[in-house]
């Protein structure tokens, strides 16, 4: 389908769109490549809150793709994140959740976001987030991923509307491995995917 | 009843063969089953592989035990790692 651009917004409605931004809560679970990249994406897009969870600390091999720097390493990743945040957007709203996310805990504390980005690692906990997700928080738009590994093409990261409330960043099928490993560029590309699926739903445009 | 069936990316080729009227698209297809199967039974019965998916019937995750209906559109994606 030919790419339509949405009209030039008129100036009003580009306040309007601002403003609708910064009143959004986006939550994101799991800060590696994609969540930390997720992170600052939507702090630049003008966000004005995010709830940031993962339980981990900054590993010195983090540094080949995550927004996180070489005096950070020991960190816990969410308040590594939060400092680097903020120096984005000194007055960008943060909560952070020092924990691993399941279906005990996930609807509790992400119950008040408009969109869910799940940005965790292992096929496992993707699946159960967005099981969770889809119980706990009915109605929420999930925006999650699966298939960024590897040296495939960049072009084959796509967005897609997967089902119910799931939109799904990637090629599907280029799962981490030694022999395909996270290369900072495709997996930049996927959280640049899940940036901007999560801004078009916040202001009103959820087509993928 | 008749439902239909979605498996993605890699599931796909554990969709059912059918004729050409049960295809709905390169990777959904209509079924029809006994009145009473679940979801696992349907799991169970195309042979997908005991690996991490994610199962919606009608849009909402849908558990094992859930009971289908006439109509319903149970929809199976295989997450891979990576993050």
């Amino acid at each position: 389908m030919p790419f339509v651009p949405h009209p030039a917004p008129a100036l009003e409605e580009y306040e309007e769109l601002r403003r609708r931004l910064r009143a959004a809560r986006v939550g994101i679970v799991g800060l590696g490549g994609l969540g930390s990249n997720v992170a600052w994406m939507l702090a630049r897009a003008g966000v004005g809150t995010l709830a940031l969870a993962d339980h981990d600390l900054v590993d010195p091999s983090n540094l080949e793709r995550q927004f996180f720097f070489s005096d950070q390493i020991g960190l816990p990743k969410t308040e590594a994140l939060s400092a680097n945040l903020r120096r984005i957007t000194a007055g960008i709203g943060l909560e952070c959740f020092q924990t691993h996310i399941d279906e005990s805990n996930l609807g509790e504390l992400f119950g008040d976001v408009h969109v869910l980005v799940e940005a965790v690692d292992s096929a496992h906990d993707k699946a159960m987030i967005v099981a969770a997700a889809s119980e706990q928080l009915p109605g929420v738009p999930i925006v999650a991923a699966s298939g960024v590994a590897g040296y495939g093409s960049p072009n084959d990261i796509i967005t897609r509307h997967l089902m119910g409330d799931v939109w799904m960043v990637g090629d599907l099928v280029s799962e981490a491995s030694v022999e395909h490993p996270l290369f900072a560029g495709r997996v930049a590309v996927a959280a640049g995917h899940q940036a901007h699926m999560t801004v078009r739903i916040l202001l009103g445009y959820p087509q993928a | 009843m008749r439902v239909q069936l979605a498996f993605f990316a890699s599931l796909s080729q554990y969709l059912p063969e059918t004729g050409s009227e049960d295809r709905v698209s390169a990777h959904t297809r209509a079924m029809d089953l006994p009145d009473g199967t679940t979801v696992g039974q349907v799991i169970t019965l195309t042979g997908l592989p005991d690996e991490p998916r994610i199962v919606f019937v009608n849009g909402r995750h849908a558990p094992d035990d859930q009971v289908l209906t006439e109509g319903d559109r149970l929809a199976v994606f295989p997450p891979v790692a990576g993050g």
